[in-house]
């Protein structure tokens, strides 16, 4: 890996909040995700000098931008020679201006901003609506034009704050893979705050997860989530069960997928084969099965042989975690209490699951190719009584 | 009519008009956008020229612009009983209004949209002119009017520091009040309706600016009653 190019380690105190949070990131897709009010706007706003820490230092390429309480000078670069675009949640067009003036904004002292900012909303696709106020734009548009708008001034870094989430999911899917060429094309260092896992994983390649001021863990996103490096990542991250999967084949009925040598079916959907993909299941949706009973058709694919390691209940609600014979893999499942009352299933003792094939998920490509997708999942309070 | 006072009037108008613009930009910015030690206290002060009478404002008028008061001792300016001075009390009265409606009007204004201007590489001066001001520009424009209808119509301060010496500092309202005391009432009742035409046109103008998006407006309702005041 390169020498990282961005380098943040700032901390701040606000009212019952403390941020102390360090990142080093590269010409890359950082997602910084985390739960609402976990610091993640107020972690950006420092980096893009909106905000003051209290103490810290922040460098982008060698240059440094803010440092205090450090040994040296201190430093504070302002907001405006930062030269960083920032993408702000609710888009923050100027209201009084046309989407061309908006995205010549920073040109106004060029002869040729007009141009240059036509430029910009053509990479957009948007140079049909040049004249139109901000108003009259929908909100795909509107954010279209405030990401034409920050990248008009070359900026290094893109800050994008829940940029996407007043839209609906296909013109989030459209701008979200817009995002991902932009950044490609122009070698970005781009920092995208959100609290939805669906973004994380169609955007990101690395995840840093915020919980109260602190960043807990970075790393690709799948490892965040395969082994989070503690338990409050994994209750930040609110998944279990996620697994990377190589497409092995699709038919009309079921994508077929290769778990590490266990084959698993789901439910079909436009999958590449030989592509590795994301997929998940619900710890409600991995059914056990009586070795002594016919077993029901909604349990009939996906079963798999394993030893209970852990048996943990709590609130009426009973945890196990179960690993598999066929690839050393563990699932967690969760059920009420009562379920398989005259299963003892304790640790050691060995279970027969059914991972059920409508609740199997494939949340996204790597390549992103294919938008990230959930199936249609039962709610998991529905009790499976066939399977019990 | 007396073409002297009307003239007056506008050029007393204008002039205060103008202070008007800069200073009640100025404070209401400075009360919109900074909190400082004591603002609550600069805030009520500003807005005293609303309720005191006008002789109290005068006296002050007369202690700042008079013999021994900072314009006189400091500045050399011999300003007591020339229209300058009516100018001065005209925009002291006039000012809070627009104090009032251009703070409520950039405190409308979202500060998100400035930070994005300042992230786009813009000074603080051109965030003011560039995103700040033409946000706010109804409120602005709304408190400008009011203050200017308010200056135009200011009689009582006037007479104590300009006096009503005719063609020289007599404005249209101390041009009606001397009317109707020599028992030209045909000469006032003129006076009188134009000053009637000329605050109900700068109400309803008031009015049509603050309609279309309502963008950075306060209750001007309450302001225009307390401009029909003194």
């Amino acid at each position: 890996m390169a020498e990282p190019r961005l380098l943040v380690n700032v901390e701040k105190r606000l009212a019952g909040f403390h941020l102390q949070a360090r990142l080093m990131v590269e010409a890359e897709i950082l997602v910084l995700f985390g739960p609402s009010g976990a610091g993640k706007t107020t972690l950006l706003n420092a980096v893009a000098g909106l905000t003051t820490p209290d103490s810290g230092e922040i460098a982008l390429d060698g240059a440094l931008l803010f440092r205090k309480g450090y040994p040296g000078r201190s430093v504070s670069v302002p907001a405006r020679k930062r030269g960083m675009g920032y993408v702000f949640q609710a888009h923050a067009l100027f209201p009084h201006m046309t989407a061309l003036e908006n995205v010549g904004y920073a040109l106004w002292r060029e002869a040729d901003w007009r141009q240059r900012a036509l430029a910009l909303l053509e990479r957009v696709d948007l140079a049909h609506l040049t004249d139109r106020y901000p108003d009259e734009l929908s909100g795909g548009q509107q954010q279209r034009v405030a990401i034409a708008r920050a990248l008009a001034t070359n900026p290094k870094v893109l800050l994008l704050d829940e940029p996407f989430s007043a839209l609906d999911s296909a013109v989030r899917e459209r701008l979200q893979n817009d995002l991902r060429a932009i950044q490609i094309e122009l070698g970005l260092i781009v920092l995208y705050v959100t609290h939805r896992l669906e973004d994380a994983f169609a955007l990101g390649q690395r995840l840093a997860v915020i919980r109260e001021g602190c960043v807990e863990q970075v790393g690709p996103i799948e490892e965040v989530f395969r082994r989070p490096a503690s338990a409050r990542v994994a209750e930040v991250m609110g998944v279990r069960n996620l697994f990377r999967v190589r497409v092995a084949d699709v038919t009309p009925a079921a994508a077929v997928l290769d778990w590490e040598g266990l084959r698993l079916e789901a439910p079909a959907e436009a999958l590449v084969p030989g592509t590795e993909v994301i997929a998940y299941i619900q710890p409600e949706d991995i059914k056990v099965l009586y070795p002594d009973r016919p077993v029901g058709s909604a349990v009939q694919a996906n079963q798999v042989d394993g030893v209970v390691i852990a048996s943990q209940a709590n609130a009426g609600a009973r945890t196990l975690r179960v690993e598999l014979l066929a690839n050393g893999q563990i699932v967690e499942l969760r059920f009420p209490s009562y379920s398989y009352a005259p299963l003892g299933l304790l640790p050691g003792e060995r279970v027969r699951l059914s991972l059920r094939k409508a609740a199997l998920a494939v949340l996204s490509s790597d390549e992103g190719a294919h938008a990230p997708t959930k199936t249609d999942r039962r709610s998991p309070t529905s009790v499976d009584s066939r399977g019990i | 009519m007396s073409w002297h006072a009307v003239l007056l009037s506008v050029q007393v108008t204008a002039v205060a008009s103008c202070i008007i613009l800069v200073c009640g930009l100025g404070l209401g910015l400075l009360l919109a956008r900074t909190s400082f030690w004591g603002k609550s206290v600069v805030e009520t002060a500003a807005n005293l020229p609303l309720v005191l009478p006008p002789s109290v404002v005068g006296y002050y008028l007369l202690l700042l612009l008079g013999r021994g008061g900072p314009f006189y001792e400091w500045l050399g300016l011999r300003l007591l009983f020339t229209w300058p001075a009516a100018a001065l009390a005209s925009a002291v009265v006039g000012l809070p209004l627009m104090i009032q409606a251009s703070r409520a009007a950039l405190a409308s204004v979202d500060p998100t949209l400035e930070q994005a201007a300042r992230t786009l590489g813009s000074t603080e001066t051109e965030v003011l002119w560039r995103v700040t001001f033409p946000l706010a520009r109804r409120g602005i424009l709304a408190g400008l009017l009011l203050g200017a209808a308010r200056a135009l119509g200011e009689f009582g301060a006037t007479l104590m520091v300009a006096g009503d010496i005719p063609g020289r500092t007599q404005t249209l309202p101390l041009a009606i009040y001397d009317a109707i005391q020599n028992r030209q009432y045909d000469l006032a009742s003129q006076m009188v309706l134009l000053m009637t035409g000329l605050a109900f046109f700068t109400l309803w103008a008031v009015r049509r600016i603050e309609q279309p998006r309502g963008r950075g407006t306060a209750n001007h309702g309450e302001i225009a009653l307390l401009a029909r005041r003194g």
